[in-house]
This record gives C-alpha cells, structure tokens and sequence, in this order.
C-alpha cells in the first residue's frame, strides 16, 4: 500500500497531473457536449410553441432580410378569387348540397356549373368524395374509433371555444359602437403609425400571438364572393371596403408532439382556436380605441386570401406547398387576420431563401400521399405565380385518415418545420446567409436521408389499402390503447 | 433551465476545455514537438467538428429521431476518425534536424 501510495505521488508530478486533467477534461467534456444536445433535443423551450408569450418566440432578425417586393411574382392582370368554387371547403359544401344524381350539373347554381364545366377534373374528385370516400370513412371510423378517441377529443377541446360568427356587413360589424363596447365612437387621435404599428404588435404578442406583422392591403387578395355579412351569392361582385386599408397578420403554432405525429395524431384546431381568440381580441382592442377591425379567422371566416397577406405582412414566404413558411415557425402556424382602419406603418416583405430552397427541395410533394403537392415549377394563379396545390385531392386525402381533420404532412416534413434548437437554428441559419444554395443542397440531402417518414401509401386508413401511419409516433397523452381498454 | 442548457455548463466546459489545451501543449513539450499556431487551428477545428458530432447524437436522441442519431453519428463520427487520425500524424511532425 505505501509503495503505490509513494509510486502515485512519484507519477503524480504537476505536469504530469495536468496532462492527466487534460485527458479526463476531453473526456468529461465531451460527455457533457452529448447530454447538452440530449436536453436540447428534448427541451420543451425549443417546440417554438406560443406558451412562450410576448414575442418572446419572434426572434428572426426581418431588417436584414426585408426586400422592397415581395417574393411572389405579379404576371398577369390580377383577379379577385371567388370563394365559393376555389376554396375547397366551400364549394365542397355547396356541392355536398346541390348535388342529385338525377339532375346532375344542371340542378346546381350556375357559376357551380361555370366551374366544373371548366374543371371536370375537380368534379371527378368531388364526386369521387361523395359516393366512394365517405361511405369508406364511416365505415373505418366506426372500425378503429377507439385507436384515435383521444386525438379525437383533444382536437375537439381545443376547438370548443368560439367566438360568436360575424353574419352583419362590415360597414356595421366593423365599427365601433357605444352601446356595445363602451369605448369612445370617435377615432383616438393616435402620435404617429409608427408608435401605432409598434403599439399593436406589443398588444398582438401580450395576448399570445407567437408572430405578427402588418401589411396595407392589396385589394386582389379580398373575395369576389362571397362576404360575410352581404350574402353569399349577391347578383354583383363584392366592393372591398374602403376602411379595409391594413391588414394585421398574427400566427400561432401548432402543438409540436401532435403536429409532428400527423396525419392521424395532429390537429390545427389548437392554433385555429389560440389565433381565432387572438384577432378577435386585438379586433376589440382596435375598435376601443375608435377604429374599424374585422377579425379574419380559421377555419373558414375569411372574406380575403390569407398567405399573401403574411407575405406581404413580412411574416414568410409562400412555399410549394402554397402555405406560408415563416423562419421561426416553418410552416407550423396558424395564422388570423385583422382589417382595420387603422393607421398603421406596414413592415416590409422578407427574402430568406425560400423560393429557391422550396424549387429543389420537394420534401413535401414527395410526402404527399395524395399528389395534391405540385413537383413542377409555379404557374400562373389569378394574375400571379404560384405553385399550385390540388386542393381536392388534398380535402380527399383528409377524408382518407382516420384521426382529427385534415393531414398536415406538409408541415411536419418541412425542413423550415423544425424545432427551436441549436442544431435546427444553425441549419436555418447556414441556409438563410448562403447565396450559393450549397447548404440547401446538402441540408436538403441530409433531410431526406436522416429524417425519412413511412411510405406515403401508409397514411391511408385501411379500406384504401393503408395502415393509419402517422409521421412520428403519437405522445404518450394521445395513446388511447394506453389509457382505455378496448 | 437545466443545468445543460446553464451558463455555468459552458463555464464548465471552459475549465475542461482550458485544460485539455494546457495538457496538450505539456505533453507536446514532454516529448520535444512544436507546436505553432496552425497546428492549433486544426486541433481546435477538428473539436469544434468533434463536439457538434456528439452533440449532433444527443440532439437527435432527445428529439427522438434515432434514425437520424445512428446515422448522423456514423456519418458525422467516420469523418470525425479521418480527421482525427490525419491531424493526430501532422500534430506529430518534428522538425528536420540534421
């Protein structure tokens, strides 16, 4: 014992301590490099979710990268949209109501006709829905009811909290009334758009919003038809308001577990119901302080088209998969829209890299398991380029899975999708500041092979051939096999 | 907050880091090699690239993307072995005496 004692101290010396230390140090450090990025991985801070309140989560420096115009391209005389036959959940509905086998087309209202006239495609589709997909629906969902029963009930709380539908014209509902809010009728005489722009924003955040940005509006975006509060089928095109003159974006994420265990797991009713509270309130705000504001909302009470508006607003760019990718978020978020009269100070578009990351990546058109996702380069929409989604195809998928409404795969495989952490931020990082699209290329490749999901086909519920997959594995929370007995 | 995402973390792996430099440049001198500023550079550069590789495995453990880890560390550690090898045989060079 004495000679080890005397052998260890002979050894011992200080240099030779400090080259030991040096060696334990290496080790020890790199230990502790593993369980940073194992905390990291797993930190609930970096689901860039909207519990992190006050703007606390809008943490893109925009300055850097705002451009005078915005990244979409002006190709054609612009059109405004109408509503009832492009957006899909309309026209569906009003298929799903006028519809009869025996008189066909000619039972339905003549612009219906106009339409599938022009897109027989979209009738094959719809009909398609109607008579083949939900039978097959019904008759799954009642087969695998209990396996989705909790992702089932947590997107139906989380959309259980409305506020009350706005059915008065805009020259009414928007505007303030003394009687109804008790706040004054005349306009505060605000310092400036500025300190406005500033104020609102503050305000957006307090109430929960994880992004807001503000854009004059571009009247292209607002519906031909219809709007709420002026019928749905007036005999003219509906005027846009003259006190629509800016428009507040605000977006709130998705819960990240469920998102990223789509289509079956997810839901967007918890960001449709935080951002439909959200612009509801700061609409309220706004008409306190004497101004019009009308809160645009998710799901379906819009009288504009949303992603462009966020485009305008600074907040992303539109990508392939038509919805807006945002460099916090990616394309996990919700987003509502204020029209107010507001004077305001817009913010400027921003240009982070999407259009060219989005025109080789196609992570979404590949994951796409209804091909609604275009691989093909942008066309030309209403007088503005675009990639164009098939939207049908894409509702059609949605009524193909057996969890909580829609599929959202599009956002979970999105590369832009990712958590708040080191490794993602420095990715997205790499990315926005590289002018030669090498990162893209290889972030791309490692994408695709590192975080690969199942073979599309096995999203489908099983009577079409699937195996009710998810992206990821479902949280814990949302295992009904584990909590409820078959 | 844990204590991996601290600041006193970092403080830490700046003690560690300190003293793998302070054993590096004994032992180099122990055995008479030079060790000038670009050999330095590279040594730090291979661990700045050996850290974000076990820190690439952690991350993706504790978002639970094990695909990723295994191949990421297998990628990522292979690379880091080359390297480390090279640089360990240029971090050996003596210089010529006659």
């Amino acid at each position: 014992m004495k000679s080890l004692k005397l052998n260890i101290g002979k050894k011992l010396d200080r240099r030779q301590f400090l080259k030991a230390s040096g060696l334990a140090s290496a080790a020890l450090g790199s230990a502790g490099l593993g369980f940073f990025g194992y905390e990291a991985g797993k930190d609930p801070e970096s689901y860039s979710g909207w519990e992190n309140f006050e703007g606390a989560n809008q943490t893109f420096n925009r300055k850097r990268k705002s451009v005078d115009q915005p990244t979409y391209e002006k190709v054609g005389s612009a059109t405004r949209p109408d509503a009832r036959t492009e957006v899909i959940f309309q026209r569906r509905s009003l298929f799903m109501r006028q519809w009869k086998d025996e008189s066909g087309l000619e039972g339905m209202d003549d612009y219906l006709q106009e339409y599938y006239r022009n897109k027989p495609e979209d009738l094959e589709l719809d009909l398609y829905s109607m008579k083949e997909l939900m039978p097959k629906l019904m008759a799954d969902s009642r087969k695998y009811r209990d396996k989705f029963l909790l992702a089932n009930a947590w997107s139906n709380a989380m959309g259980a909290v409305s506020p009350r539908p706005i059915n008065e014209p805009p020259e009414k509902s928007d505007f303030p009334s003394q009687r109804r809010f008790g706040g004054p009728t005349e306009p505060a005489k605000m310092k400036s758009p500025e300190l406005t722009s500033k104020l609102i924003k503050k305000v957006a955040h307090a109430l929960g919003s994880t992004l807001v940005g503000i854009a004059k509006l571009n009247p292209d975006w607002v519906y031909l038809y219809p709007m709420r509060g002026r019928g749905f089928e007036p005999n003219e095109p509906i005027e846009v308001p003259k006190h629509w003159q800016y428009a507040i974006a605000v977006g709130t994420p998705m819960s990240w577990d469920p998102m990223y265990a789509n289509p079956n797991y997810g839901t967007s009713n918890d960001a449709y119901s935080r951002s439909r509270i959200i612009a509801f309130r700061l609409a309220s705000f706004i008409k306190q302080l004497g101004y019009a504001a009308r809160p645009h909302t998710p799901g379906t009470s819009y009288d504009l088209m949303v992603p462009p508006i966020l485009v305008d607003a600074g907040l992303g760019e539109q990508g392939r998969p038509s919805i807006v990718i945002t460099p916090e978020l990616g394309n996990n978020f919700r987003p509502a829209i204020i029209t107010t009269n507001l004077p305001l100070k817009p913010d400027k578009p921003i240009d982070f890299g999407v259009q060219r990351f989005c025109k080789t990546c196609k992570i979404c058109a590949e994951n796409c398991p209804s091909g609604a996702i275009s691989f093909g380069d942008k066309v030309e929409v209403r007088g503005y380029l675009r990639y164009q989604v098939d939207t049908a195809k894409c509702l059609n998928f949605w009524n193909s899975t057996l969890g909580s409404m829609g599929c959202r795969l599009c956002v979970a495989v999105c590369p832009y999708t990712r958590k708040a952490n080191w490794l993602h931020k420095a990715a997205l990082k790499v990315s926005v500041n590289d002018p030669t699209g090498i990162a893209d290329w290889a972030l791309t490749g490692l994408q695709k092979r590192f975080y690969p999901g199942p073979d599309p086909q096995k999203y489908y519920m099983p009577s079409l051939g699937g195996e009710n997959a998810s992206y990821r594995k479902p949280p814990w929370w949302l295992r009904a096999e584990d909590f409820i007995e078959s | 907050m844990n204590f991996f995402n601290s600041g006193l973390f970092w403080f830490i792996e700046g003690i560690f880091a300190c003293l793998v430099v302070i054993g590096l440049k004994i032992w180099m001198e122990d055995r008479g090699i030079p060790m000038p500023f670009w050999k330095w550079l590279l040594f730090g550069l291979w661990v700045l690239f050996f850290g974000f590789t076990i820190a690439f495995i952690g991350t993706n453990i504790g978002e639970n993307e094990a695909a990723a880890a295994v191949k990421g560390g297998i990628l990522f550690g292979l690379i880091s072995v080359i390297l480390g090898v090279g640089l360990w045989r240029l971090l050996l060079i003596r210089p010529k005496t006659k």
